[in-house]
């Protein structure tokens, strides 16, 4: 997660040339994968087939989970990152505090934190006002996922938001002030417009972290596709089997989502 | 007399420790063009920059058309009647040539797209480059770049021009194009501040020519008269080395 160019990073100068569509050879490993999962559940249907259709409720969960908090991320990150490029020293030493604080705590200890404690401050706050709402407040655990990863990813992408902002000469901001645009306006039609090409290809890279780490909240009680897998294990005990077929689960989607990046970047690319 | 259409007394500016203008009081009338001249990191930039809040100043006194620079409010309305050029264009790279002239007309002045565009296709045809609207800035030269980035500041139907060194980073053969707009402006009665050391510009269109040096002015006259028979010992050292 802290590697933003990490391994997903798309090559440079990478398949595609400047005239006209070419094939990314990337793709290829996305097709042998397919036909690995496939060759494996025609072949050996038990035990691969039987994983397969006990882990596939959670594969939903596992996308729905990354998307909505991926959305949210994307608004709270731009929220944060602009809140650290304002004059005013306090609201900025605030956000600077949650980015250095939330990239302090493991992700894992912050996932607990929401599911466990967090609901327990809550009823004590309620018990304390005598307000039952709060008092008999239940956490669920999909809902605690999506905010602690919401809660931690922000900090990351606000990051990502940061550079990509900064990144653009402070002349352009200059100019649109000189011309009357308010700060607000300077940024919506000058600024992120730019801003966005430069963070499309890191911002895929978030997704992609995200989608990995999303495997944590199967100990927050969400039955996401590793918790599925875990379950299928104790039940069957067949561990090698159980998770080759989740690996290369993760393995699809982790690998249909740096294509989909490095198609961005080739796009964004040739725009220039 | 006539007020004067900018009214700067006694500014002062500091950059943390650095003093960047030290006690500025320059009165400029409508109409009025003006060249400023002087060493690197004299403060002929912030000065400018001054005049439409790009900075703030630490103290003295700006009055822009008789507005007062002082609340946020004021500040917009004073920088929609004041044009800048700047040295290095800031053209928007992500947007076509008429998009740059639009952009500020529409969000800021409210005009309709028609009108808007009706103005931008008039200042291209002013500034020379009527067939260059549909291209994007890094499809065109230096020159043509500083040209649209005039008629954008002119878009905005501003009162007074600000420029600041606006053929420093062009190649020589484009400096005359950029000039030659900038001086049919200074015939049109434009009010102009320019920081700029093209003498024959100054010669041509300026009505003063001002020294400055150290945050401070230090000798103001006929541009004829600065360039060639200053008075002041600075202005001399400095001459000697531009020319
Ligand atoms: N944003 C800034 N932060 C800190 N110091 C600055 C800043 N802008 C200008 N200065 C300092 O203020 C002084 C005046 O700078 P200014 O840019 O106004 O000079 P200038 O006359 O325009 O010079 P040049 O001919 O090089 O453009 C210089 O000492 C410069 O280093
Ligand atoms: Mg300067």
């Amino acid at each position: 997660m802290e590697n933003i160019d990490g391994g997903f990073a798309p090559e440079k100068g990478g398949a595609a040339t400047r005239s006209g569509f070419s094939f990314d050879r990337g793709w290829l490993l996305v097709i042998a994968v397919v036909l690995t999962i496939t060759a494996l559940i025609v072949s050996r249907p038990d035990p691969f087939k039987r994983i397969f259709f006990f882990v596939q409720d959670g594969i939903w969960v596992t996308i729905s989970v990354t998307v909505i908090s991926f959305l949210l991320m994307l608004i709270t990150g731009l929220i944060v990152a602009l809140l650290r490029l304002t004059k005013s020293a306090f609201i900025k030493a605030v956000a600077t505090s949650y980015v250095e604080i939330i990239r302090g705590i493991p992700l894992l200890v912050q996932l607990l934190f929401w599911y466990f404690a967090f609901p327990t401050v809550i009823q004590s706050i309620g018990k304390a006002l005598r307000f039952s709402l709060f008092e008999n407040y239940l956490a669920n655990p999909v809902a605690m996922a999506v905010v602690g990863l919401t809660f931690c990813y922000s900090a990351y992408m606000s990051e990502v938001y940061r550079a990509g902002i900064q990144s653009i000469s402070k002349g352009q901001m200059e100019a649109a002030r000189s011309l009357g645009m308010s700060y607000v306006q300077a940024m919506r039609y000058v600024i992120l417009p730019q801003a966005v090409r430069v963070i499309l290809p890191p911002v895929g890279n978030e997704f992609i972290s995200l989608l990995k780490d999303s495997s944590l909240i199967s100990v927050v009680a969400v039955a996401d596709m590793t918790r599925r897998g875990r379950e299928f294990m104790a039940a069957n005990f067949i561990p090698i089997e159980t998770w080759v077929m989740v690996a290369l689960l993760y393995l699809i989607m982790t690998l249909v989502a740096a294509r989909v990046v490095h198609w961005i970047e080739i796009k964004t690319r040739l725009e220039k | 007399m006539e007020d004067p259409i900018i009214h700067i007394e006694n500014v002062v500016k500091h950059f943390d420790k650095v003093a960047a203008l030290r006690g500025i009081s320059l009165d400029i009338m409508r109409g009025e063009v003006v060249v400023i001249i002087g060493p690197s990191g004299s403060g002929k930039s912030t000065l400018l920059r001054c005049i439409n809040r790009l900075e703030e100043y630490d103290e003295g006194l700006i009055v822009v058309d008789g507005i007062p620079l002082n609340s946020a409010e004021n500040i917009n309305t004073v920088r929609t009647e004041v044009g800048m050029v700047f040295q290095q264009f800031n053209l928007f790279p992500h947007l076509k040539v008429i998009d740059n002239i639009t952009l500020a007309q529409r969000i800021v002045r409210k005009r309709p797209k028609a009108e808007a565009e009706k103005q931008a296709y008039d200042l291209l045809e002013k500034v020379g480059i009527p067939d260059k609207a549909q291209a994007y800035p890094w499809q065109l030269s230096g020159g043509q770049q500083q040209r649209v980035a005039i008629a954008r500041a002119l878009a905005m139907n501003p009162k007074i021009m600000l420029f600041d060194e606006p053929t420093s980073a062009l190649d020589p053969e484009m400096i005359q194009e950029v000039l030659d707009v900038m001086l049919n402006l200074a015939k049109e009665g434009m009010t102009m501040v320019v920081v700029s050391h093209e003498m024959g510009f100054a010669k041509a269109a300026a009505d003063r020519a001002i020294l400055m040096d150290e945050g401070y002015i230090i000798e103001e006259a006929l541009p004829e008269v600065l360039f060639t028979n200053p008075k002041h010992e600075r202005t001399k050292l400095f001459l000697s080395k531009v020319l």
